[in-house]
């Protein structure tokens, strides 16, 4: 019983352990009537991971090697509104321009990071509300219609009644993220990087590209949550999704990253996103109203909070020490 | 040609003089030594010559041409591989993936066949063959990392090797082992440093030596043509009589017991008695128990369990807070990481431990706390100009006495101190050992681990040897030698 | 790359660093203080008010989240929401009347993040990750408790803490009180003393004796009770309230602290410091807007600013 305990839960297997976890609850609460297990439910499932995924992926590449960046959210703001404005003729172009302008930005912010030695909250903290400011400016504070509407409802038409194209893109990046650090040695490298900097410039790695790097693949992604975003909602609005940080974080960790950095994978984070999603579109497909979402999610994270905690096992040791001198003691007093 | 040269290299960190004006020349299938005491300059010489630092003057050669090396990886790509003193291996990654971290050589497809057998066989020369390939680095020893860290060392592509102090935490048999697969180097022209304290070892491995003392070349010299007292000589520059001062006989009565001390995993059952004004050493390499012993008296191991009395009242485990009431004071072995506030002020670091002392309901006496950071920093040789300057642009060695400075306590009581002179320069370590002997006269209990033999004999009044967790022997000043303290730390069983 | 490599190739010797960032900090806040007085209408009692109270609620907030970055914290999330929550509090229970009603709202902020500094303290759990779980816990209880509606007042008395005094609005002199107690806390107290040495270096720390998790959660108290001030007197201002009302707060926050010069990494800085950010921001911010800056290029000169000043600070701090 303890060594399967100790198999799900081992750092690899957690993520996926928690969303059979959910998927569970909910099929206990949905008791039968079939409301949760619908192709309905899952392709709003996929709906949210398209947007949610990609976020937190970039978010979980920063926190990878031990960075934060808070800046997700400017980004995706600001690439949805740029797509939105230039891919009226050709919806390509517009994609390549946002997903450049998030790369770009986090290229920029981290080479600040890397030659000036600041720490990521600082910068990505000033790259936050600029990006947020260049996307006011942008839009003239407004919101932006996007006027394609072939190309609106082409994303967002299902396919097979699962997945839409927006939610296939979304799983194909995660795909193309998973073989990377698998099966090349830049998997290997931004672990190292994370797990201990100091030790891999040592050994030889150049820890500055790593960074710079995974902070464009950062904006990349959650560029592309935003073009994504804009064209399949047929508008961008400069306070898209002011509020996705806290989600995005949320289904880092519950996919195994760590904000210690250097240990964490892409699949990993995939279920945590899913697993945020099921709850989200499963309790609203049950009828249980959205803010018991926000308290299940924080439930889970303060639980996860604790269970990582560095010190968790040391108090608990030194408290159960402390306990059996007490009592031997009281034992050995009584004699 | 030698193939790699440094001249006229200095190195300045603030206002601290680490290398002065070195020069040294080093030719293929030659094993060059490279020897002195704690602080001479060693391992700053090795990060300028693997790229870590950039020197602030001279100029190293490879191939008889100046080179710029400018991060570790330009020194990789020059020929040159290095296992450092402190490991570089993150503990996320598997054996496998250490091993072929930061080769340039690597392909972008790295999950080869062919890097895998290369990496076994890398292995298998250190002596580690059993050893899976996808075991997480943070299940091994320190001595079994460190012989992953020589593995990866051998993978390398280099002609130049360096080592710097790569058996302190091997045992004898490992030992032999590196020496033979540096043998193998050598034979196919590869041109070594082995950076050591460990005489022993320069006349077992080494062709020649240079000897660094103060952060100068005192000179170089063929291994055969020297012998042990002569490159003492070299390396301390005067006898050790002078460093260590003077021992004072009368030891008082036992202060600190210690009864069936238990710290997981390492140390079990260990049992000590040590008396007032007495320097008691545990001596042992990194990985031995000895300096997770100290740590354990400190109270900073959350499962030790044993019996502590200090002068006969019980102490309890497990807390710093407790132990601090008890009068144990600790210096932590991790000056940066553990000792010293460094952004803080030197006088903001002495009082930290007497907050209590100078504040009613709470609020601060500053001014009194002032005068008693002067009177600590005038105690252990602190300028008192630099008590508001932030601690880090203090020297090791100052920043060793600002440690000691805030253990002295009110009334005296145990000293626990771990690696009390790592990093430190010699000059202020000969201070450092005034310092302990002032604390012994003053009725201290001093109990230090260290892994500097040197040091070991030189300073204390009871050595007790430490190999894996266990007591092997103990000595009393006089009774030990160098020979015999470094058989039982590395577990050398003696020949019948 | 070493920290003297940085400085080398920025062109900065090392000795004069830090001279010369003070001077870059005077000649910069006299370049503020001119573009300020020299805009027409900045000088004004309307103006100056207006400003005064609007840095009094965010100002509140920065004071106790200087407090957790600090203890090497870093920052908080979910002061934003203690800010909302104590609002919606303090207005629900003003049946008690106004003192009780300020000690419920009070009480609640400090225990939401007591809760939070005795995980971040004593176990050392991630602060951010702490954080975001009381965010979303604060949310969804929120939105349970209320039902999504605005919570309006349930009684009388919020008069206490509007209008002005002596031509200084009340706000601003809670907010300044704040400020002082703050300050003296941090500067002149052992807990404070202890805060500061907890944030350089916890294990330091720790292997010194100190109680470093006590410090850390007194830490996480202040800041709780600095939030729930701030949301009694945005309920009293706008006399109603949801949870939208703090939102924002922490981004603000965190950039007042950074901008005033409280490292990041913790050990470092001090409450005025944050009342200096505070006003720089503000300050920017109300003559953009006089000057007749849209408000769009308002964020975004506030953004560059904020980058560039952190910048600025973290260069002189090293790393």
């Amino acid at each position: 019983m303890k060594k399967a305990a100790a198999v799900l839960l081992a750092p690899t297997a957690r993520p996926f352990t928690i969303m059979a976890g959910a998927i569970l609850v909910l099929a206990l609460i949905d008791r039968g009537t079939g409301y949760l297990f619908s192709l309905g439910t899952v392709f709003s499932v996929m709906q949210l991971f398209a947007t949610l995924g990609l976020v937190a992926l970039g978010l979980g590449l920063s926190m990878l090697v031990r960075e934060f960046d808070l800046s997700v959210a400017g980004i995706v703001g600001l690439a949805g509104c740029i797509a939105v404005m230039t891919g009226v003729a050709n919806p390509w172009l517009g994609v390549l321009f946002g997903v450049a302008a998030g790369a770009a930005s986090g290229l920029l912010q981290g080479l600040i990071m890397t030659r000036l030695q600041l720490s990521s909250v600082g910068v990505t903290l000033g790259g936050l509300l600029t990006l947020q400011g260049i996307t006011y400016v942008l839009t003239g504070n407004k919101t932006v219609g996007y006027p394609n509407v072939a190309v609106a409802l082409e994303l967002n038409a299902p396919i097979a009644g699962l997945v839409s194209v927006r939610s296939a893109c979304a799983l194909a990046v995660f795909v193309f993220a998973a073989l990377t650090m698998r099966y090349t040695h830049i998997g290997r490298d931004v672990i190292a990087t994370g797990s201990d900097r100091r030790a891999s410039r040592i050994a030889g790695l150049n820890t500055d590209r790593i960074i710079v790097a995974v902070f464009a693949a950062s904006g990349a992604c959650a560029a592309l949550a935003g073009v994504l975003l804009g064209y399949g909602l047929g508008a961008a609005s400069p306070v898209a999704l002011a509020d996705v940080l806290a989600p995005a974080a949320a289904a880092a960790i519950i996919g195994g990253v760590s904000v210690a950095g250097g240990s964490g994978s892409p699949m990993g984070i995939a279920a945590g996103v899913l697993t945020l999603c099921i709850l989200r579109s499963g309790l609203s497909a049950i009828g249980v109203e959205p803010h018991v979402h926000d308290l299940v999610t924080g439930g889970i994270l303060a639980v996860i909070a604790v269970l990582d905690a560095p010190d968790l096992t040391r108090r608990i040791t030194a408290w159960r020490l402390d306990l059996t001198e007490r009592w031997a003691r009281a034992v050995a007093g009584s004699r | 040609m030698p193939v790699l040269a440094v001249e006229r290299i200095t190195k300045r960190f603030g206002t601290n003089e680490v290398l002065k004006d070195v020069s040294l020349a080093l030719e293929r299938a030659e094993v060059r030594a490279i020897c002195g005491e704690n602080g001479a300059g060693k391992s700053t010489l090795v990060k300028i010559i693997t790229g870590v630092h950039r020197p602030d003057a001279g100029v190293v050669l490879i191939d008889g041409k100046p080179t710029e090396i400018a991060d570790p990886q330009h020194a990789q790509a020059h020929g040159i591989a290095v296992v450092a003193q402190e490991l570089s291996l993150p503990p996320a990654l598997s054996v496998l993936d250490n091993i072929w971290l930061g080769n340039r050589a690597v392909p972008l497809f790295h999950r080869r066949r062919e890097l895998r057998e290369r990496a076994r066989g890398a292995l298998e020369r250190v002596g580690l063959g059993d050893l899976s390939l996808d075991t997480p680095v943070l299940q091994l020893s320190i001595g079994g990392r460190q012989l992953v860290e020589l593995a990866r060392m051998l993978t390398r592509d280099a002609r130049v090797f360096i080592l710097d102090e790569p058996t302190a935490t091997l045992s004898d048999i490992e030992i032999e082992r590196i020496f033979a697969a540096l043998r193998a180097l050598k034979a196919e022209g590869k041109a070594i440093i082995y950076i050591t304290h460990r005489l022993g070892e320069v006349f077992e491995a080494c062709d020649t030596v240079s000897v660094l003392r103060n952060g100068e070349l005192v000179g170089t010299r063929r291994t055969a043509e020297i012998d042990r007292a002569e490159l003492m000589r070299m390396m301390l520059g005067r006898s050790m009589a002078e460093m260590y001062p003077d021992r004072d006989s009368k030891a008082g009565t036992p202060m600190l017991v210690v009864k069936n001390l238990w710290v997981p995993p390492l140390v079990a059952n260990f049992n000590l008695s040590a008396p007032r004004g007495a320097v008691i050493c545990l001596a042992g390499q990194v990985g031995s128990g000895a300096i997770e012993i100290v740590r354990a008296l400190t109270g900073l191991a959350c499962d030790a369990t044993g019996e502590v009395s200090i002068a006969g009242k019980p102490l309890r485990l497990r807390s710093v807070a407790k132990a601090q009431a008890c009068k144990l004071r600790f210096i932590s072995e991790d000056r940066a990481g553990e000792g010293v506030f460094l952004r803080l002020s030197v006088g903001h670091n002495l009082v930290a431990t007497r907050l209590p002392d100078h504040a009613r309901f709470g609020i601060l006496a500053r001014r009194s706390l002032r005068v008693a950071a002067a009177r600590l920093a005038a105690a252990v040789g602190l300028d008192r100009a630099r008590l508001s300057s932030p601690a880090d642009e203090l020297s090791g060695g100052n920043q060793q006495k600002l440690a000691f400075g805030r253990a002295i306590g009110d009334a005296p009581g145990v000293l626990l101190m771990n690696e009390p002179t790592r990093g430190v320069d010699v000059g202020a370590r000969a201070d450092i050992y005034r310092l302990i002997r002032q604390f012994c006269a003053e009725g201290y209990c001093v109990v230090m681990a260290s892994s500097d033999l040197e040091e070991v004999l030189g300073i204390a009044d009871v050595v007790v040897t430490m190999y894996r967790g266990r007591r092997v022997a103990t000595y009393r000043s006089g009774e030990a030698d160098m020979q015999r303290v470094l058989s039982d730390i590395t577990h050398q069983v003696a020949a019948a | 790359m070493s920290d003297i490599a940085v400085r080398a190739r920025l062109g900065l010797a090392e000795v004069h660093g830090r001279r010369l960032v003070i001077a870059v900090r005077l000649v910069a806040g006299a370049a503020i203080a001119a573009f300020a007085l020299s805009t027409p209408g900045f000088a004004s009692p309307l103006s100056i008010n207006a400003l005064l109270t609007a840095i009094s609620f965010i100002g509140c907030v920065a004071v106790g989240m200087t407090f957790i970055t600090i203890t090497g914290n870093i920052m908080s999330l979910s002061l934003g929401a203690t800010v909302s929550a104590s609002a919606l509090i303090f207005l629900a229970s003003l049946s008690f009347g106004v003192p009780g009603a300020l000690a419920l709202a009070i009480l609640f902020g400090v225990s939401v993040s007591a809760a939070q500094g005795m995980v971040v303290g004593h176990l050392r759990a991630h602060p951010i990750l702490v954080s975001i779980a009381a965010l979303s816990l604060l949310m969804g209880g929120a939105a349970l408790a209320t039902g999504g509606q605005r919570i309006y007042p349930a009684g009388t008395g919020l008069h206490i803490f509007k209008g002005r005094v002596a031509g200084i609005p009340v706000e601003a002199l809670y907010f300044f009180a704040t400020v002082a107690l703050g300050q003296f806390i941090l500067s002149w107290t052992r807990i404070g003393r202890v805060m500061v040495m907890v944030g350089s270096n916890r294990r330091a720390a720790t292997a010194a004796g100190l109680r470093a998790a006590s410090a850390v959660t007194t830490a996480y108290v202040i800041a709780g009770a600095c939030s729930a001030l701030a949301g009694v007197l945005l309920a009293a201002r706008y006399g109603s309230g949801d949870m939208e009302l703090g939102a924002g707060y922490d981004y603000s926050a965190i950039a007042a602290v950074l901008v005033g010069g409280t490292s990041i990494q913790g050990g470092a800085g001090s409450v005025m410091r944050t009342l200096i950010g505070v006003l720089v921001i503000a300050i920017i911010e109300v003559v953009l807007l006089l000057r007749g800056f849209s408000q769009q290029l308002q964020y975004l000169i506030t953004g560059i600013i904020v980058l560039a000043v952190i910048m600025l600070h973290t260069i002189s701090y090293g790393r």
